[in-house]
């Protein structure tokens, strides 16, 4: 079990530059999900601590050790690849235990091991088989067999998951969870475009946009306390609502005027910086009377538990309210809306202002 | 074929043949075409069994009085049982040589990035373009120069320059679009190059293996001018395609003997052939499909 520090990491391709600079420190032990949209570089930064890319400035080291230009067989890290990379022609033992049979280790040895990590995953009896064979969850755990074999310092998951269907990879993905447990938390690196896998499996999430860091925190940071707008609407499903506002000081306080012309008060330093307002799906209610926001249903998806309402409002944009079930309107049904819960401010350059927040209604 | 669930589809288009009877006008038309093309071969092993007066006097196929005359005086008086065994060391150490090394050359040019290969590519294709004839004066001399002008293994080499460059493309073809994961996955697991392409790499290019086994061989037991050139001076190390010629006298060609000198040779290759065409056919439709 080892960390693993970042610091001040970039990679150019010829003249594009492809990671900007990029500081983590990873705990050892640790479950870090790298996440963001594709082209964002995670997968870039994940070969670069594995050593399969060069690391063009920065430093990078594992266990205290900086591995910059160390070989990566030689780092302590073993990577589960998104194809899986079995080799065909190999039964999954012999695919298991391939690195450590070319490296001189004792085949009574590497039998050991590969029989422990089959015993771990669950897939013994498929020890004799070719990959041909299996179905794609089993590759994946032949896959991830064979980076426990190794017995990293650390694992590097690469999209793990987005191969299987999406049954499986909910089952997968609890799997892995297990896995990380089960040794002893291992330290992991886990890189995903899919914010569920993120947020489920993390102890720290990094996201990542162009090559730099928009925040780094646990899934309930980054949920509850987004940086800025990318991370607010990259991070929970549906999407972050975010409406346009005006801010004018009216006296000693701060009216924001919605797209419709109704006002709400804020208050908070920072109340006359506020240029969009974000609301989650679940941080809106129904209301009776006077209230906010008012629509009318566009949409609705019944989830069973829940439902998601997609309410278009006075100026047309459309926002998503979750409802429990049963007690979702019907399409085209009038609605009012009142804020629940947190509120979300961001200023003209999408940066949060978590100190704003929404005034106490005045007596 | 299952016809049955198609024929809703093809009850709309109106056809003189129902698919069966097509199929049974394309058989007899393709089994036709296959008659004309095999018939040469047939008449050869025909021939090959019948002596040298019957061979015009008796013009069917099947020899009324068989017999394998012919095929002793060949082993024996004109050599070619020599010639035989000196066509097998010249076409399996060829094989060996160009299977190992248009491997070795078509994975670095398939898979490696470096200053240069574009060049190298070239330089290949251009060679594609001249023509045999050309080359073997310089391949005799350059024989010579290492002290192989006059003997089989020079033969061996020589023949090994035939199709060595399309080898090199078909295995480079492949080996290009083989995933790069494999080779990152070995990487990780601390295993070198030469013992990536020995253990990984090399096994799962079975197909082209097996192509280039199959047409190294054709090329290397049926080549005639190189073998004829640098034989030329000595009788002995000459080969079975060069033997079979020596058939032809000034004013005198022994049919009987050829022929059966000619079917010593093909039989060989029409063997393996029977063996291997599974594997050369998926090896060939694999490389062209990419």
């Amino acid at each position: 079990m080892a960390g693993l520090s970042l610091k001040g990491i970039r990679k150019n391709f010829g003249s594009a530059e492809v990671i900007k600079g990029v500081d983590i420190d990873i705990a050892p032990g640790e479950f870090c999900v790298f996440v963001g949209p594709s082209g964002c570089g995670k997968s870039t930064l994940l070969r670069m601590i594995a050593g399969l890319e060069e690391i063009s400035a920065g430093e990078l080291s594992i266990g205290g050790r900086v591995v910059n230009d160390v070989d990566p067989s030689e780092r302590g890290a073993a990577m589960v690849f998104q194809t899986y990379a079995l080799y065909p022609h190999m039964t999954v033992a012999r695919n298991m235990g391939f690195g450590l049979r070319m490296n001189g280790v004792p085949r009574d040895v590497v039998d050991k091991r590969v029989r422990e990590a089959a015993r771990i995953l669950q897939i013994e009896d498929l020890l004799k088989r070719k990959p041909k064979a299996l179905s794609g969850g089993q590759r994946q755990r032949v896959a991830i067999g064979r980076a426990i074999v190794r017995d990293p310092e650390v694992f590097l998951f690469d999209e793990p998951l987005s191969n299987l269907d999406a049954e499986l990879r909910v089952a997968t993905r609890l799997e892995i969870a297990k896995l990380h447990r089960q040794l002893d938390g291992a330290t992991m690196i886990y890189v995903t475009h899919d914010q569920v896998e993120a947020m489920t499996l993390a102890d720290k999430i990094v996201v990542l946009r162009a090559g730099r860091i928009e925040q780094v925190g646990t899934p309930m940071d980054l949920y509850h306390r987004p940086a800025n707008l990318f991370v607010a609407g990259f991070i929970g499903s549906p999407k972050m609502n975010f409406i346009t506002v005006e801010t004018r000081s009216q006296g000693d306080e701060t009216v924001a005027t919605l797209p419709d012309g109704r006002t709400l008060r804020l208050s908070g330093a920072q109340a006359n910086q506020v240029k969009t307002l974000g609301l989650r799906a679940d941080q809106l209610e129904r209301a009776q009377g006077d209230a906010p926001l008012t629509g009318v249903v566009a949409v609705v998806e019944r989830l069973g538990d829940a439902d998601f309402a997609w309410v278009r409002t006075e100026w047309g944009q459309e926002i998503a309210v979750r409802f429990p079930g049963g007690t979702t309107p019907d399409p085209d049904e009038p609605l009012a809306l009142r804020l629940s819960g947190r509120t979300h401010f961001f200023d003209a350059d999408g940066i949060a202002l978590p100190e704003v927040s929404i005034a106490p209604a005045k007596d | 074929m299952t016809t049955a669930s198609r024929t809703p589809m093809r009850r709309r288009r109106p056809s003189l043949l129902s698919p069966r009877r097509r199929r049974l006008v394309v058989s007899i038309l393709l089994a036709a075409l296959c008659a004309a093309w095999i018939y040469p071969m047939l008449w050869m092993v025909s021939a090959s069994l019948k002596t040298n007066a019957a061979i015009f006097a008796d013009p069917g196929l099947i020899p009324s009085e068989p017999t394998i005359e012919n095929y002793f005086r060949a082993w024996t008086e004109a050599r070619i049982g020599a010639y035989f065994f000196n066509t097998l060391f010249v076409t399996i150490g060829s094989v060996i040589i160009v299977t190992v090394a248009a491997a070795m050359m078509g994975y670095v040019l398939g898979r490696r990035q470096f200053p240069g290969r574009g060049l190298i590519f070239g330089l290949l294709v251009f060679t594609l373009f001249v023509p045999q004839g050309y080359t073997i004066i310089p391949v005799l001399g350059l024989l010579s120069a290492v002290g192989l002008g006059q003997s089989l293994w020079g033969v061996m080499l020589a023949t090994c320059g035939g199709s060595f460059v399309i080898f090199v493309m078909l295995f480079a073809g492949y080996f290009n679009q083989m995933p790069d994961e494999l080779e990152e996955a070995a990487r990780m697991d601390g295993v070198g190059m030469v013992k990536t392409f020995w253990f990984v790499m090399l096994p799962l290019s079975q197909p082209i293996i097996v192509t280039v086994i199959v047409m190294q061989t054709l090329y290397a037991w049926n080549d005639f001018l190189l073998p004829l050139v640098v034989t030329l001076a000595n009788p002995a190390i000459r080969t079975l395609s060069v033997g079979v010629y020596a058939f032809k006298g000034e004013n005198f060609v022994d049919w009987g003997g050829m022929t059966a000198a000619s079917t010593i040779s093909i039989l060989p290759v029409v063997i393996l052939f029977l063996f291997l065409q599974r594997y050369f056919i998926a090896g060939l439709a694999g490389a062209v499909k990419g």
